[in-house]
């Protein structure tokens, strides 16, 4: 995997989590994901694999990814002036604009893609809602990015108590669901929206390489056995998925 | 005083088996796939794609991957379309090198089918036996149990095909393992996979990952097996394991390796940057890779 050097530009808390700015000229797609890390071999050995995160925005010239501290490896991209990122990877959010209005679904880090999906939709001219489900009142301050989002709070302290489900008023009337949180809320968004409507999720799973070498993100597919994550996803239409 | 410039490529070429290899370094089994190798031109000497087995198999479900110090463990599960899928797609990873082809059985009948079937393709140059995968449940690593298993697997590819063949083994009783596996008409020895390991995520209290170790961690360990089987045998051998850096490769060929896999640590370097420190070291030294082979001073 080929890693490249940039710099941090701006480092912003957002909520609980982090948002991390650094110059990035090629072309993004939403949905797309980089491999990150804070710093390179042979320095690299704890932690030893860069992460995978979902791009957060990406404006032409600046990408920034959304990130919570949960170990190590985020822990020192959380204070790192340099780091190094792969060029963008995977396959993301098929946009169409044959569907209607689209309903844009974040569970907690989740939330991450949505962001420059919105901006994307907005281009295209696609009208859409976007709701946001958090654990509690600290994580949810990530929805100060997200203006005239809905919102939900597991613990009940802001927003519709419940899941991001549980924040959607009425889901039949939206053509599209694109989604992006913990595996068993899109379960829960698949299991909802139903077969009739388009629905596109982003999922999370661990993995080594990135780049489909080392079979590593395997996501079950209902036509038998597994996928990649980093290569025919992370984005999958929700009927494809064996969940 | 004439002074020959000899050219890189020149420099690094080695023969393995017959096979010119324009450089001595092998993707290691199931660590690149088709869609990466735009970004891998020119450092291999050789492509080997992820083991084929008879039948597809799903692998194992995930978790699969977890990280360790310096290191990976995985438990894939031999993931794989199938041979017949398997030679339907080989053409991807025709990119102009010698091919080798990783197979697996779960029984002696089903390494002799496949040896047949794989020694009949014209494309494949060279067959690797991979009897050391520790994360499937028969088969696999149960093939290394001992020299007797050893001898009568790699016998069986033996009279099923008149290619190389290479044994992939594990570091357990690898000396005498792979003393069986020449007695038995292999071509060349593949020193070694994954080393059994597992995770464990503390704080919530589950096991995550029982699989193979591989990454910088087992270099040494690798390295000891690739030397004391230099001294056992005649056969090449092809030196595998936490290989990551230039030097690392040199240090392999030192201890008598002919060609070297890189593995994981193609997940977190560009793998032409482990050649271009192979060539500064060659630089340095003034040798070419054909020299290094267990070319150590005591």
């Amino acid at each position: 995997m080929k890693f490249y050097g940039v710099s941090v530009e701006e480092r912003k808390a957002s909520g609980r989590y982090t948002v991390l700015r650094y110059r990035w000229p090629g072309l993004v797609e939403p949905g797309q994901f980089v491999m990150a890390r804070a710093v390179g071999w042979p320095v690299t050995l704890d932690p030893f694999l860069a992460r995978p995160f979902s791009f957060y925005d990406h404006d032409g010239e600046v990408a920034s990814l959304l990130f919570e501290v949960r170990g190590r490896g985020t822990a020192l991209l959380d204070r790192a002036h340099k780091i190094e990122v792969s060029a963008p990877l995977g396959c993301g959010f098929q946009l169409g604009s044959s569907s209607g209005k689209a309903a844009l679904l974040g569970g907690g880090v989740g939330i991450a893609p949505l962001k420059i999906l919105g901006r994307r939709l907005t281009e295209l001219g696609v009208p859409h809602d976007v709701f946001l489900g958090f654990a509690d009142a600290p994580t949810a301050g990530a929805a100060r990015d997200f203006p005239g989002a809905g919102m939900a709070t597991m613990d009940g302290s802001l927003g519709t108590p419940g899941t991001v489900l549980d924040a959607v008023p009425n889901l039949t009337e939206y053509g599209a669901v694109y989604a992006c949180g913990p595996n068993p809320m899109l379960a829960a968004v698949k299991r909802t929206v139903g077969p009739d409507r388009l629905c596109q999720l982003s999922v999370e799973e661990r993995m080594g390489c990135g780049n489909g070498s080392c079979n590593g993100c395997a996501v079950p597919v209902r036509s038998g056995g597994y996928v990649r994550s980093c290569v025919e996803g992370p984005v999958f239409r929700a009927e494809a998925l064996a969940w | 005083m004439v002074v020959r410039e000899r050219k890189t490529e020149t420099r690094l070429a080695v023969e393995l088996c017959g096979i010119p290899l324009r450089t001595p370094l092998i993707p290691a089994s199931g660590t690149l796939t088709k869609e990466a190798l735009g970004e891998v031109e020119g450092v291999y000497g050789a492509m080997l794609p992820k083991t084929t087995t008879p039948a597809p198999r799903a692998g194992n479900p995930p978790p699969r991957v977890a990280e360790t110090y310096a290191g990976m463990v995985n438990s894939i599960g031999l993931q794989n379309p199938g041979v017949e899928r398997f030679l339907e797609g080989l053409d991807a990873f025709d990119i102009g090198l010698p091919l080798f082809v990783s197979a697996a059985g779960d029984t002696l009948e089903e390494f002799g089918a496949l040896c047949e079937r794989l020694g009949a393709d014209e494309r494949i140059s060279a067959i690797e036996l991979n009897l050391s995968c520790p994360n499937v449940e028969c088969g696999g690593l149960t093939f290394c149990a001992g020299p007797a298993s050893v001898e009568e697997v790699v016998a069986v590819c033996r009279r099923a095909t008149g290619k190389p063949i290479f044994a992939k083994l594990t570091f357990e009783g690898v000396v005498e393992n792979a003393r069986a596996a020449e007695s038995a008409g292999a071509d060349a020895l593949t020193i070694m996979n994954t080393i059994p390991a597992l995770t464990i995520d503390a704080h919530r209290r589950e096991a995550l990952v029982r699989g193979g170790l591989s990454g910088p961690a087992i270099k040494p360990v690798a390295l000891r097996a690739v030397y004391d089987v230099c001294g056992a045998v005649e056969v090449p051998v092809i030196g595998s394991g936490g290989v990551t850096s230039g030097i690392d490769v040199a240090e392999f060929m030192l201890a008598g390796a002919t060609a070297v896999q890189i593995g994981t640590a193609s997940f977190v370097r560009d793998p032409k940057e482990i050649l271009s420190e192979l060539a500064s070291y060659l630089d340095k030294v003034g040798l070419d890779t054909a020299d290094l082979m267990g070319a150590l001073s005591s």
